[in-house]
This record gives C-alpha cells, structure tokens and sequence, in this order.
C-alpha cells in the first residue's frame, strides 16, 4: 500500500517545493535593475499591500463572483435540458455544443471574442471590449461548459417522481423548482460554483486580451512584476498573498457550504 | 524481427546524428517569428556558409529567455543572444554576458558609436517607439507628440504597459525633463489618460489593435508599422516634429561560460558587415548600425533609419540604459496606478 502511495507522495513533493521556493523568493530584497537579490526582507509584502495592489485582489474577488453568479444562472437551464430532454437529439445537440469550446483553444476563443465585443462586427450600444464587461462575458464563456456538466450530472442524479409528487399535490412548476429540483441539485450548484469561483481566481488570457492592459486580475498582476518589471521577488510576494486570500475564501464557502450538500 | 532491428538502428543513427549536429552548432537566442526567420535567413545561412558551422536558434520572449539564461549561468544552453539594450543590463549585472573581445570583431570598427553600448553588448540594428495611426480612421493629420493631447483622439490610442518608458520619457521631454526627472511630465501623462483606449503588452496585440482599428493611434515599434504597412494596411508613421522618436537599439552579446566564444564573435562580426547589414534594413525595415550599409531609398530619412552621427542625435532620443532598467519597476508602478487604473 506504502508502495502504491509512493508516485502520489513525489508530485506532491515537488509541488511543495515549488511554493516552497516562491515563498523563499518572495522574502528576499528586490535590487532594481539587477537580477541579483539582496538579503532575507519583509519589504516585498508592504510594498505589495499598496492600495493599487489590493484593488487588483478586490477586483479579481468581484470579477470571480459575478462569473460564477452568471455562469450558474446560464448554465442551469441549458443543463437542465441536457439532463430532462427525452429527445436523443436535443440531447447529442446540447451536448455537441456544450462541449465544442472545448475543442477550440482559449487563446482561438478569446480572440474570437475580441472581434464580437469590439466594434467591428456589431456596434455595442456600450463598450464592452477592454473593460470588465467584456472580461465578465469572456469569463462566463469560458466557465460554461464545466458549469453545465456537472450541473446535468447532478439534476440527472434527482429522481422525476419527486418533482411529479409535488405537482400532483398542486405546487406550480415555479414552486417545484424553488422547493424540490433547486435544492435537490444543490451538490452540483456547489461544486460547480467552488470549482469556476477558484479558476476564474487564477484566469489570465482572457482579462489579458479582453481587458486590454485596463483591466488586472491577480495573475496578470504578477506577471506585470514579475516579467516587465524583473521584479520577481515582488512577483512571487504577490502570488503568496493572493494565494492566502484565495485558500481563506474557499475554506469559509467550504465551510457556509459543507452543512448544506449533505 | 529483422525490420523492426532495422528501424532501431536507423533512429540511434539519427539520434547520434542530431546530437553531433547540436554539439557542433552555434545556439543563437532570439525573439520568435519575424525575428528569428530573419536572423536564420539573413545572418545564420551566410555565416554557416562562411565557416561551416551550423546555426540553431532558441526563441522566446524577452524575459523567458532572460529566466532560461538565469537557471543556466555558467554552463550557457546557448552561445549567443540578442535582446534589448536596456534588458543586456540585466545580463551584464547578473553576470551572463562575457566581455567581448574588439581584436575578433573588426567590422566593430564601422558601426556608429551609438551602437556600441558596453564592452559586453554591440547593437544590431535600431528602431524607434514614435506614433503611427491609420489615415483612413483619423481624419485629422497628426504631426507632433503633443497632437496625442488633443480632444478628438479621446479614446483611440494604444500604447504599451509592459514598457510605459517612452511615453514617460516623451511627457518629462515636454515639461522640460528627461528620464532622470521623469516625474516632471507626470501631470501631463496624467491628462493623456481619456485618451487611451487599450495597452498592449506584445508586438502582436499592438498590430492587432492597429489591424482592427479598436486603437488606431499607438505609440508603436517603427518596425511593427512598416510591417503592417506590406500587409496592405494604411498605417502612417510619423515623424514628431516637436521631440524626437524614442530609439530602441537590439544588440549581440557572447554569453558567459560558452564554449564556442569564438564562433559567437565570428557571428557578431559577420553581423556588422556592411552586406549583412544591408539585408537586414531590407528584412526588418529597421535601421542598420553599420553606416556603409545600403538603405532603399523609400526608407531614407524613415523614422527609426538613422545613416550618420547626426540623424542618430537629432531625430532620435537615447535613453540612458541603466537609468532605464533600474527605474522601469519604478515608472511601471507609477503608471498602473496612476494611467492604467
């Protein structure tokens, strides 16, 4: 059994050595223009506590929970067919299109999206491209399709006969849904939200393309410090402290959450 | 069972193949794409002819390369690298670069004196960060830097964040500062900012923004211009008659601890040559730092092509390039939180 555990207990070694070493960097001096590094400092963590700093990790916060919160309320239905439709092919169809922006690379995807959002096919009555808007819509996108599978493989999970026994006995459909099939998908609601929440956290290209340089979510932060200012050891400051921030919030909506999917 | 004896010694033949053709090779880092092709075609093909060595490239980013140079110091994964002027500095401070020898580089003798950075970095060929926009999108003609303020341009220019140094240098110019009192032009920048639409942190989405007309007025890489330029998109370069272009300058260096020091001068050298350097202004449409070289005449007097000592001084500033590493952490700060946000 010892033996089986081994190859586990290796990945998880070379993870830890990697946070390891961004911790040991992010506690060394930043010498400007150079690439040396100067002795053991906390300076890194002040500087990176600055006001401009925290907004970035307050917006990255704000643009993951409105992700998840679109992204659920758009995915439920389309997963909600996926899981009711008795029609094969509605279903082969939903899926087909649930599953084809996998096929096509992020980068393709959100390039695609600069030429929707920007003016150049269709005049936006707002802009959209290079604000947060815009980020939100490629996030949304993005996250769907992961949203919509585990959301149908958690209603298709629900038993018919409940949601027909609350109709017998005369609840609306409006009612069925809010007191029988809502709570019922609840572990799906869950998981799916925890899971786009924790990745929008990390997202990159898309806020990169989409945002324009306008708009910073934690990871295109640090790799601003990190790659165009050489500032690694403020870089790797930035990821410990987003990364405190990002385990925090999902251990509290683990907790919120724990009591509710059992 | 004797096919399959056939095929394996077939691949150990080519695996020894390759690895002898590797260790024979000169490594040469580089930026991708255009860059790369150019160097391989123009410099690579005649150096291998010259001396029968080999060229293999390594492209990458600046800063990915930079990364890659770091984790290998001492025992260099490649011979060669090109990169900013500004960035060599980085090199040099972290030890990287090997000084290099002037006695094996005689076509060092004809390049201008702007082009000679260090003892450890000669520069390859020059450009400049200056503005360019589409005539068909900007009806009004733009001629100056200080055009850029105008009311009209509100939310149509791009420029980039990763390396805000220009337009930091440009808006202290105008104030009456340089790059040492940078923050002398920080309230006029600050009233750029309406002005922006976009920053872009590579050539590429630079191009792209200029290619959709999302941001048809940049402060932009000359080189990247007149590359949009052949693809048929009306993008005009300008020539600002009030402050000069920002000048870049790409340079050469022998990394340290490299065993083919030799080859990577003999390099350097073929890539001074006058011949070399006229190719290359007819690749990259970037300006030659061998003045003997021969420059299309629709490219004379083109931004980023300076030809003698006085070109170089008055159409073109050079920042200093140690001010320049050491503060650009600083100016990017700044500018996040005060242009970006």
């Amino acid at each position: 059994m010892k033996l089986l555990l081994a190859p586990s207990l290796v990945v998880v070694g070379v993870f830890a050595a990697a946070l390891m070493a961004l911790l040991r960097y992010s506690l060394v001096e930043f010498i400007p223009g150079s690439l040396q590094t100067g002795g053991l400092t906390a300076d890194n963590f002040r500087a990176v506590l600055a006001r401009q700093y925290l907004g970035a990790v307050w917006d990255t916060l704000l643009l993951s929970a409105a992700t998840t919160l679109c992204t659920l309320v758009a995915s439920y239905p389309v997963a909600y067919a996926l899981a009711r439709t008795r029609s094969s092919r509605v279903r082969s169809a939903l899926l087909v299109l649930t599953l084809a922006p996998f096929f096509s690379g992020a980068i393709v995807r959100t390039y695609a999206w600069v030429l929707v959002l920007g003016n150049t096919l269709v005049t936006w009555p707002v802009p959209l491209l290079f604000t947060e808007r815009g980020v939100l819509i490629g996030l949304v996108h993005f996250s769907m399709p992961t949203m919509i599978l585990l959301l149908a493989a958690a209603l298709s999970h629900i038993d018919p006969v409940y949601e027909r026994a609350a109709s017998s006995l005369g609840a609306p459909p409006a009612r069925v849904f809010r007191r029988v099939t809502l709570p019922l998908s609840m572990p799906g609601v869950v998981s799916g939200s925890v899971l786009v929440f924790a990745w929008t956290l990390s997202a990159f290209a898309t806020p990169e393309l989409l945002g324009g340089g306008k708009v910073k979510m934690i990871a295109n932060v640090v790799r601003d410090l990190a790659l165009d200012s050489f500032n690694w050891p403020g870089g790797a400051a930035f990821a410990v402290v987003a990364l405190a921030v990002t385990l925090t919030i999902l251990a509290a909506a683990g907790r919120l959450t724990s009591g509710r999917t059992t | 069972m004797p096919a399959r004896m056939l095929v394996l010694i077939f691949m150990a033949v080519l695996a020894t193949a390759s690895a002898a053709h590797a260790q024979d090779a000169l490594v040469v880092s580089v930026w991708g794409g255009n860059w790369k092709d150019t160097v391989e075609r123009v410099i690579g093909k005649a150096f291998t002819a010259k001396t029968g060595t080999p060229v293999e490239f390594e492209v990458g980013g600046t800063i990915d390369r930079l990364a890659k140079a770091r984790v290998a110091k001492g025992n260099p994964l490649v011979d060669l690298n090109f990169t900013t002027t500004h960035v060599a500095r980085l090199y040099i401070s972290d030890g990287l670069y090997a000084p290099l020898d002037m006695s094996k580089i005689p076509n060092a003798k004809e390049i201008a004196r702007e082009a000679i950075r260090s003892e450890y970095h000669l520069g390859s060929w020059s450009y400049v960060y200056t503005i360019a926009y589409r005539p068909d999108l900007v009806k009004e003609e733009i001629t100056r830097w200080s055009d850029l303020w105008k009311p009209s341009l509100k939310g149509k220019i791009a420029m980039p964040d990763f390396d805000p140094s220009h337009i930091i240098t440009i808006a202290a110019l105008m104030e009456g500062g340089n790059e040492l009192t940078w923050q002398k032009g920080q309230d006029k920048l600050k009233q750029l900012k309406p002005s922006i639409a976009a920053f872009f942190s590579t050539d590429a989405q630079s191009q792209d923004l200029m290619k959709t007309g999302q941001a048809p007025v940049q402060v932009m890489l000359s080189v990247n211009a007149y590359h949009l330029q052949d693809q048929g998109i009306q993008v005009k370069l300008v020539q600002p008659r009030d402050f000069p272009g920002i000048v870049g300058i790409d340079t050469m260096a022998v990394m340290a601890g490299t065993k083919k020091a030799e080859a990577a001068h003999q390099f350097i050298n073929l890539a001074l040559s006058k011949e070399i350097q006229t190719e290359l202004v007819k690749a990259l449409k970037a300006g030659p730092v061998n003045s003997g070289a021969v420059v299309p005449p629709a490219l004379k007097g083109q931004p980023g092509i300076f030809l003698t000592p006085a070109e170089w001084k008055e159409r073109g500033y050079i920042m200093n390039d140690e001010a320049r590493a050491k503060t650009l952490p600083a100016w990017r700060e700044w500018f996040t939180a005060n242009i970006v946000k």
